[in-house]
């Protein structure tokens, strides 16, 4: 029988110009040294049918991200988070495991289907922070935040703000940390590098050559008006 | 320690070719090691890390309790901008170290193409190019691999060249370096020139004639050998082999295990540097490869192991080890590649069994496309044994086949080149001959060529290269021989190969040419992005260096060769005579049929490969 387990781990700062892809191969040759049995596909080319949540774009790196995969038998969650933990590379850590449960007459759970929001922490560097409190206020405080969003095909003025759940900010020396619960996931997304950039772009002497720092810290599901960890949210069912 | 900062790292296309890391990396207390190794691979991160040599001795250098060895790339130029214009000089993965803080920096010598980004690298690391102008402060530069067997043109880069095979030479370089290093850099070299395999060029004097060749070539000093001969690894069988491998996070070229399973060939193809250098065979036994191969699979995780040697088909137990690995492994979904085949020794069994699991692409080097040229060169393959294998193959369900060849070898004719096309085309009318229901739809047969560049200890060391301006006449030749639409043709006619051919043959005159060339911006020369040949041609102009010289003159047998102080084993008589067969079209058979008498298991200690061959 098969089992699925969903699993929360971390892209480490380290590996965080590693992408997508680069992430999912990294993720299979850690299931394999794992020694646990894992369900490939069919075909070829077979390989383990994983499934990432929301991926994270070149340079964000994450304390909380999350995948869910096959397993040929059922194994103690522990078990798997330990056996995981021991063929990870450094860049990456699991934090939970959880089973499944997938009833008959249930919904199927996918980690993809399920998140809402997700938290991110962004660090903007500025040459000068002197009125950046006052623009951040004066910013917190506009109804619409309106920023044109770039896809593949067409170019279209958003209004960010609706889709931002709570966000707080602080200045640390000359960092502004921002930290922020956005919508994410199929239904509505918001990614942290056009959150950044709108700021980035309603405030005063940002450094343009410096690498804007976003880091994921959890993602979440819906539970009736509240936002619960997904690891939470998927032993909750 | 060097901070790279992520503000550089995002600015450069796949910043994780610097930022180390991977797993199965050597993490070493730098406070408790005495010697500081840096393994230098002079080109981008997914080239070297794919390289077998360095995984092999990254594990030796790093199972000396004294020893930290690390490894270093060449930056790909957009990162190698922002170092520069950040003061970052060239630093190791693991520690993040300055190349400056080393002891040692040994690169590898995989490709001549690579030269310019050597002295890129030390460049980079604010390290003197010339060995004669670094100091007692500096690193010790050592140089190893294939194309140390021409050492001169990097005469006075290196202090010293391994030639040979690194697993045990390196420990004694090493031992002696601990037990005199407080002599300094001089003492040690002289010393070290005494360790067979060791060469050490400012230990060495040379006179030229007038023509331009040389006359002498000697020791300056006293008791510094006059020969220097090669290194071997007597007990193959139970030499070093890393028990696990770096799995980078990025994907690199061979993403994948390699399992060596033997060293050496004994097939004698004319023009192949590797056949003679690499002698005598020696091979693992099927045991020991397959219990390498469970360490492997168990530490990386790769889902695809690739058998490599010279001639993979050649390994007397192929069958049984194929097999092996197949069958104890399909559970996991490990895979088994070959790497290019040769074409006669191909079982429809075999590929039936790499196909269960994971099926790659099937490659042959036929190398010429008539008989009298592949007896020429002494590829021992026949039309009927490519025809015999591209069939089964068919019938395996294959569609997609690559074809090599060579252009420029040394007697072609017109007749030779049209022979590739009408070689191609057979393969084409062979897949026809399969049933429709049993052959697998698309057929593509991908034929490529490359310019052959005459090359030290082979038959072929003394014939002149093919000229540029020939090189286009032979491929249109070609082309519009080419009759099918399912026959693709790609091919090269870069003047790279010309440049090649003077680095191959080239002596210490070309030293000068180098350093020129890297002053003017030479960079990644293999990569054609980059290669620019006008620089060369205005640095040979510069040094007053006549490159067609080296490239197109045909040798005499008597002329002394800036390599001929190296004893591969092989000897120079044995290379004359397979010259004049070549030249008669004769062939030799190989030597598992019956000694050729090449000299290397007389010039050499121990048997040679009937005493190595297991299985």
């Amino acid at each position: 029988m098969k089992v699925r387990y969903l699993i929360k781990f971390s892209k480490e700062s380290e590996i965080k110009f590693v992408g997508h892809l680069d992430l999912m191969r990294t993720i299979q040759r850690m299931m394999k040294r794992s020694g646990l049995l894992v369900v490939y596909s069919k075909g070829f080319n077979p390989h383990i049918n994983l499934s990432l949540a929301q991926p994270l774009a070149v340079g964000i790196y994450s304390s909380g991200d999350y995948l869910d995969a096959p397993f040929e038998e059922e194994i103690p969650e522990l078990k798997v988070k330990e056996a995981l933990n021991n063929s990870a590379p450094p860049g990456i850590k699991i934090f939970e495991v959880v089973k499944i449960k997938d009833e008959d007459n249930m919904r199927i759970f996918k980690s993809m289907a399920e998140v809402d929001a997700a938290k991110y922490k962004i660090r903007i560097k500025y040459k000068d922070t002197g009125i950046l409190s006052k623009e951040m206020e004066a910013l917190l405080n506009n109804k619409e935040w309106n920023i044109v969003k770039k896809s593949k095909s067409k170019e279209k003025e958003v209004d960010i703000k609706t889709m931002i759940r709570s966000i707080d900010y602080r200045t640390v020396e000359n960092i502004l940390i921002i930290e922020a619960i956005v919508s994410c996931g199929s239904r509505e997304n918001l990614s942290a590098e056009l959150l950044s950039m709108y700021i980035k772009s309603n405030t005063s002497n940002f450094d343009s050559s410096a690498f804007v720092d976003i880091q994921r810290k959890e993602m979440y599901a819906a539970l009736g008006s509240k936002l619960v960890p997904l690891y939470k949210f998927a032993k909750m069912r | 320690m060097n901070r790279i900062t992520d503000d550089i790292l995002s600015k450069v296309e796949k910043p994780a070719r610097y930022c180390g890391g991977e797993i199965n990396s050597y993490i070493k207390d730098k406070n408790n090691i005495q010697i500081r190794y840096a393994f230098c691979f002079p080109d981008v991160y997914e080239v070297g890390m794919s390289h077998l040599g360095m995984k092999i001795l990254y594990y030796v250098l790093n199972e000396r309790q004294d020893t930290y060895c690390e490894r270093v790339f060449t930056p790909w130029p957009d990162m190698e901008k922002l170092m520069r214009e950040e003061n970052v000089p060239l630093y190791a993965l693991e520690s993040k170290d300055s190349l400056k803080q080393f002891d040692f920096l040994g690169f590898t010598l995989q490709y001549e193409m690579s030269y310019t980004n050597i002295l890129n690298m030390l460049d980079m690391a604010g390290i003197e190019i010339r060995a004669s102008k670094r100091t007692e402060a500096d690193p010790i530069v050592m140089f190893g691999g294939p194309c140390a067997y021409n050492p001169e043109p990097l005469f006075d880069i290196a202090d010293f060249f391994v030639i040979g095979e690194g697993e045990d030479v390196i420990n004694e370089i090493l031992d002696l370096y601990n037990e005199v290093k407080e002599k300094g850099k001089e003492y040690f070299l002289k010393k070290v020139s005494g360790i067979q395999g060791v060469y050490v060029p400012s230990l060495y004097g040379v006179n030229y004639n007038e023509d331009g060749t040389i006359n002498k070539f000697y020791p300056l000093i006293e008791g510094v050998p006059e020969k220097v001969k090669k290194r071997i690894i007597t007990n193959f069988n139970e030499s070093a082999y890393p028990d696990k491998f770096i799995v980078p996070y990025n994907e690199i070229v061979h993403d994948r295990i390699v399992l060596e399973t033997f060293r050496g060939c004994t097939r004698g193809c004319r023009f192949c540097q590797a056949g003679m250098i690499y002698r005598p065979v020696r091979e693992k036994n099927t045991d020991k490869l397959i219990s390498h191969a469970e360490k492997l699979i168990k530490n990386t995780g790769y889902e695809e192991i690739s058998l490599t040697s010279l001639s993979i088909c050649d390994y007397s137990d192929i069958q049984n080890l194929v097999f092996s690995i197949v069958q104890k492994y399909e559970k996991d979904k490990v895979g088994v590649s070959l790497p290019s085949l040769r074409v006669d020794s191909f079982s429809v069994d075999l590929i039936k069994q790499i196909q269960k699991v994971r099926k790659t692409g099937l490659t042959f080097a036929p190398e010429a496309g008539t008989q009298r040229m592949r007896d020429i060169i002494n590829k021992g393959v026949t039309e009927k044994n490519l025809m015999e294998s591209v069939s089964s193959a068919f019938q395996a369900g294959w569609s997609t086949i690559k074809l090599y060849f060579m252009i420029g070898l040394p007697y072609e004719t017109e007749d030779d080149i049209m022979g590739i096309a009408e070689l191609s085309q057979k393969v084409v009318d062979e897949y026809y001959k399969i049933p429709k229901e049993v052959r697998k739809k698309g057929l593509k047969v991908n034929l490529s060529t490359s310019i052959f560049v005459p090359k030290p200890f082979t038959p072929f060391q003394w014939e002149p290269q093919i000229k540029m301006e020939d090189v286009l006449g032979k491929i249109k030749v070609l082309r519009s021989s080419i009759k099918s639409k399912l026959i693709s043709y790609s091919w090269h006619e870069t003047p790279v190969s010309y440049l090649e051919a003077i680095f191959a043959r080239g002596d210490r005159r070309i030293c000068d040419v180098l350093i020129r060339a890297f002053e003017k911006g030479a960079k990644f020369d293999g990569w054609s992005e980059y290669f620019n040949f006008d620089i060369w041609m205005s640095a040979l102009k510069e040094c007053g260096i006549d490159g067609d010289f080296y490239a197109y003159r045909k040798r005499e047998y008597e002329e002394i060769f800036p390599w001929d102080f190296i004893e591969i084993g092989v000897d120079k008589a044995y290379l004359i005579s397979e010259s004049e067969k070549a030249k008669n079209v004769e062939v030799t058979p190989d030597c598992r049929l019956g000694c050729t008498n090449c000299g290397v298991n007389v010039n050499l200690e121990g048997k040679c490969f009937e005493g190595a061959v297991f299985n």
